[in-house]
């Protein structure tokens, strides 16, 4: 009987270890370790995610020449944003990298959140050396491949990416939590869970 | 029999004006030299199959129809060469799926501006629209 009630407690023991281990949101991958060396649209220096410590995170990659995609994700984004300041949440960054830094210069990228009146007070868009870029983005696993070139009248490349469409939420530490579909996500489904990042 | 000749010539033109309609059309913002996307829905009011195999505008420096597509977890773009919008039905173009694309932007567009684009179907004819710029 006594052994009966050891073996009790016990799977009670470890049903509780297990909801535990059931947390909400998991680390999916832990960027914390690692820095990488961007810069802003303002042409300022910057340290993804080392930067952006102590903030939940909000972040999609793009490439700006995108006509369809990318705006969604961007969209989506901005949706994302406007319902984190009617929630009250000060705390949530946002962050678009992108992955086509030849034609993505700093001042490229300012000229498309300008143009798109995006509310940069806390969204930061970040571009950066290729090889710096490539290797955030396997880190994400993130894929884009770019097609076939063709040139503009004044000699400018044309190209566009197939690319994994996605926003990843990470928690204050740099580490991945969650990940969404970029171009068709819920903002209701990210709020949630950046509510539960900041507790 | 001029006003007979002219009635011939009209007729067909003002039949084909209700046969197509263009609702709902808009694009997203863009920076110049940049590329964005026109979205519309076309409803084809006659029980004739309709193509939609062009687009142009003085907006881009080139004008183009494209669909986008999922490949697993990725999205991709291709150039579609025709539509075809079927009989006494709408076809969306919208995000995510087909859309009119506009490369290399000649100017900002910016939210609450338009611009004139024409379409071009294979029996309807030319069709001009001026979508508003929008979020």
């Amino acid at each position: 009987m006594k052994k009966f009630h050891n073996l009790s407690f016990f799977l009670f023991i470890l049903a509780l270890l297990l909801a535990g281990c059931k947390e909400k949101l998991p680390v999916k991958d832990d960027l914390s370790g690692i820095s990488y060396g961007l810069v802003t649209q303002d042409s300022s220096f910057f340290t993804f995610p080392r930067d952006l410590k102590g903030h939940v995170v909000v972040v999609g990659l793009i490439f700006t020449h995108c006509p369809d995609i990318c705006p969604l994700i961007t969209n989506n984004m901005e949706r994302i944003q406007e319902e984190a300041k009617k929630e009250g949440l000060p705390g949530v960054s946002f962050v678009s990298i992108s992955f086509d830094p030849l034609r993505d210069k700093p001042s490229v990228l300012k000229e498309y959140a300008e143009v798109r009146e995006i509310d940069t007070k806390n969204w930061i868009f970040l571009t950066g050396r290729q090889g710096e870029i490539d290797s955030l983005k396997k880190q994400l696993h993130y894929v884009a491949i770019a097609g076939d070139t063709t040139y503009s009248s004044s000699g400018e490349p044309s190209y566009f990416f197939v690319h994994t469409d996605r926003i990843t939420l990470m928690d204050k530490e740099g580490r991945v939590r969650q990940e969404y579909k970029g171009s068709s996500l819920n903002p209701a489904d990210v709020i949630k869970d950046i509510k539960a990042l900041e507790n | 029999m001029f006003i007979l000749v002219m009635l011939m010539m009209i007729l067909p033109l003002q039949q084909q004006a209700g046969v197509i309609e263009i609702k709902n059309a808009w694009m997203r913002p863009g920076a110049k030299d940049m590329n964005t996307a026109l979205y519309f829905e076309v409803k084809n009011n006659s029980s004739q199959a309709d193509t939609l195999y062009d687009a142009k505008s003085g907006l881009a420096e080139r004008v183009e129809v494209h669909e986008t597509y999922m490949q697993g977890d990725m999205m991709g773009m291709r150039p579609a060469k025709a539509v075809e919008i079927k009989a006494n039905s709408t076809f969306k173009f919208q995000p995510g799926g087909h859309h009119v694309m506009f490369i290399n932007l000649k100017q900002n567009l910016r939210k609450g501006s338009s611009a004139e684009v024409t379409l071009y179907f294979r029996h309807a004819g030319e069709i001009k629209i001026k979508p508003e710029v929008r979020k």
